[in-house]
């Protein structure tokens, strides 16, 4: 089984519009770290080190019986390759840096990565879509249990699972849920909501973009304590809290509607328009239309349009996947002229693209 | 001078952050320092790191607050295996290895609280190797509490037979060890 499909094939599970709340929540994420007993952790190991944990963890991944994976080293792929692992998420930025011989080991479906030699020796990964974090604990448990057969983990009786850094000690777990929230951005309600979580040991993120605005109103809601409370616990308080957001976000969407319908729809449309006529469209303007766009369909103000064609621009709007489109490195403004017409060619709005000039694409 | 964000304690933490524009000075109170590493998440504004973290609030404003910034400061117990000392590891924010936690066994407790709201034991999940281990040695502590109990109430026949019990229960902890070793 080659690598390459990984990187080829567009869609990964969890970009599918599913599971429960699918509308506002994106995806549910799992990350266990762990790290071998007898090796240096890897911001201070030396290249034999890092090659005999990777021999290691590669052995215990191979002797799992109900899941088979491909591996790789990150060294094995190009810059562009490593570049679109990350954009669907299924490796760390941090672990595409070719000096840290790290590797990773993907399930066929892409649902579980495990990352090696990233900050900690191993980070098991579990992503699924929509609001499932039970699901994607007991997937990432199993996996974490079927590897503790054939490995010793570093873990210590007081301390627990021994991480690199110290805010990963403990559980070693950091369970994530993506939500989209256009209505709390709106109405500025996220921003007393986000210290409020924190002081819950939870932490609320949005990539920001040059305005205030949280990148495309999404945000990622995780725990932020991993020692002192049980997995069950930590997860139980995610659950609650995003439980407690959508509901608010729902009844947010509802007031909006009731309260300015028609300016609520004319900004939805006109993103709309701007995703499907733009012949120029940067980054932050398309993440914007496109939770314009989202909100719209979620409402039943925008129709025809699928949930997930939008997941999938989501992914494909980022610099590596153009380019791996395109077939060629193309420059900030020549991605920005190909991201207009990848909008407009997956809504299907206009007919036909015009032949666009000086933009040949393969 | 008052703490920028809640204005209302002195400001006694200076965090120097790196932004897009360059470095940025923000003087907060300890309590807002703390915690701005959640809710530093306001437009243009990076969150704080880790490193930046550990550095400032216990490096900086507490451990070693009586020093000059420019002296020297005291390097603290130093790891056997990979060398990192514990002064290193608030600059870097990062264990060197698993034996690091032992050599700062004493100081950990502290860093833990700050960084989760107090917590500084592990209460989850426990390696499947471990379980056994775990209950062996539950169960010595409590045979050890009644055997001296059984001593303090000169019932020297029973604690007698509890000694008997501990040695069993010490050897099969010790040869759970060793079987470890063999795998
Ligand atoms: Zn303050
Ligand atoms: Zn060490």
């Amino acid at each position: 089984m080659s690598f390459e499909k990984f990187i080829n094939q567009e869609l990964t599970g969890w970009m599918v519009a599913e599971g429960e709340h699918a509308d506002i929540v994106l995806s549910t994420r799992i990350r266990l770290a762990r790290n071998l007993q007898d090796h240096l952790f890897p911001v201070c190991a030396s290249q034999e080190d890092a090659a005999a944990v990777d021999e290691a963890v590669h052995q215990a991944v191979s002797k799992m019986r109900d899941q088979h994976f491909t591996g790789t080293a990150m060294v094995d792929l190009t810059p562009l390759q490593r570049q679109i692992l990350v954009e669907k998420h299924l490796v760390s930025p941090q672990l595409i840096d070719p000096e840290k011989h790290g590797s990773v080991l993907l399930s066929e479906d892409e649902t579980i990565s495990i990352m090696v030699n990233e900050e900690d020796h191993i980070r098991i990964q579990c992503i699924y879509p929509g609001f499932q974090i039970d699901e994607a604990y007991e997937l990432a448990d199993r996996v974490d249990s079927e590897m503790e057969k054939n490995i010793d983990y570093a873990f210590d009786e007081t301390f627990g699972y021994l991480t690199s850094c110290p805010s990963n000690t403990g559980t070693g777990m950091r369970a994530s849920v993506m939500m989209h929230l256009p209505a709390l951005t709106i109405t500025k309600q996220i921003e007393r909501i986000i210290p409020a979580i924190s002081r819950l040991g939870m932490v609320v993120r949005g990539s920001y973009g040059e305005g205030s605005e949280a990148l495309g109103n999404i945000y990622q809601i995780s725990n932020q304590i991993t020692l002192g409370k049980s997995e069950e616990e930590i997860l139980k308080d995610l659950k609650s809290i995003s439980a407690r957001l959508i509901a608010h976000e729902r009844k947010s969407r509802e007031l909006l509607l009731a309260k300015s319908e028609v300016h609520l729809e004319n900004r939805l449309f006109r993103s709309l328009g701007t995703l499907t006529h733009a012949r120029i469209l940067p980054s932050a303007e398309a993440a914007k239309c496109l939770s314009d766009v989202r909100l719209g369909i979620d409402l039943n103000i925008i129709e025809n349009i699928d949930m997930s064609v939008l997941n999938e621009l989501m992914i494909f709007m980022q610099p590596g996947y153009l380019q791996q489109y395109a077939g060629t490195e193309l420059t900030s403004d020549e991605r920005d002229i190909l991201r207009a017409q990848l909008f407009r060619d997956r809504l299907k709005i206009e007919r036909s693209a015009e032949p666009d000039g000086d933009q040949e694409l393969s | 001078m008052l703490c920028e964000n809640c204005k209302e304690r002195p400001a006694t933490v200076v965090f120097k952050q790196e932004t897009p524009t360059g470095i940025t000075e923000r003087h907060l109170c300890d309590k807002c320092a703390f915690y701005s590493q959640t809710f530093s998440f306001s437009p243009g504004q990076e969150p704080l790191s880790i490193q930046q973290f550990l550095a400032h609030w216990l490096g900086g404003s507490e451990l070693f607050s009586e020093q000059k910034a420019d002296e020297k400061l005291p390097d603290g117990p130093k790891c056997p295996n990979c060398g990192l000392t514990f002064h290193r590891f608030l600059d870097v924010g990062k264990f060197g290895c698993a034996t690091c936690y032992d050599a700062f066994r004493q100081q950990l407790p502290r860093v833990f609280a700050k960084l989760h709201n107090g917590h500084t034991q592990h209460g989850g999940k426990i390696p499947v190797s471990l379980n056994e281990r775990f209950a062996l040695k539950r169960k010595l502590e409590d045979i050890r509490t009644k055997m001296r109990e059984a001593v303090e109430e000169e019932r020297f026949e029973e604690a007698a037979a509890l000694r008997d019990e501990a040695n069993l229960v010490k050897q099969q902890l010790d040869d759970g060890g060793d079987d470890q070793h063999v795998i």
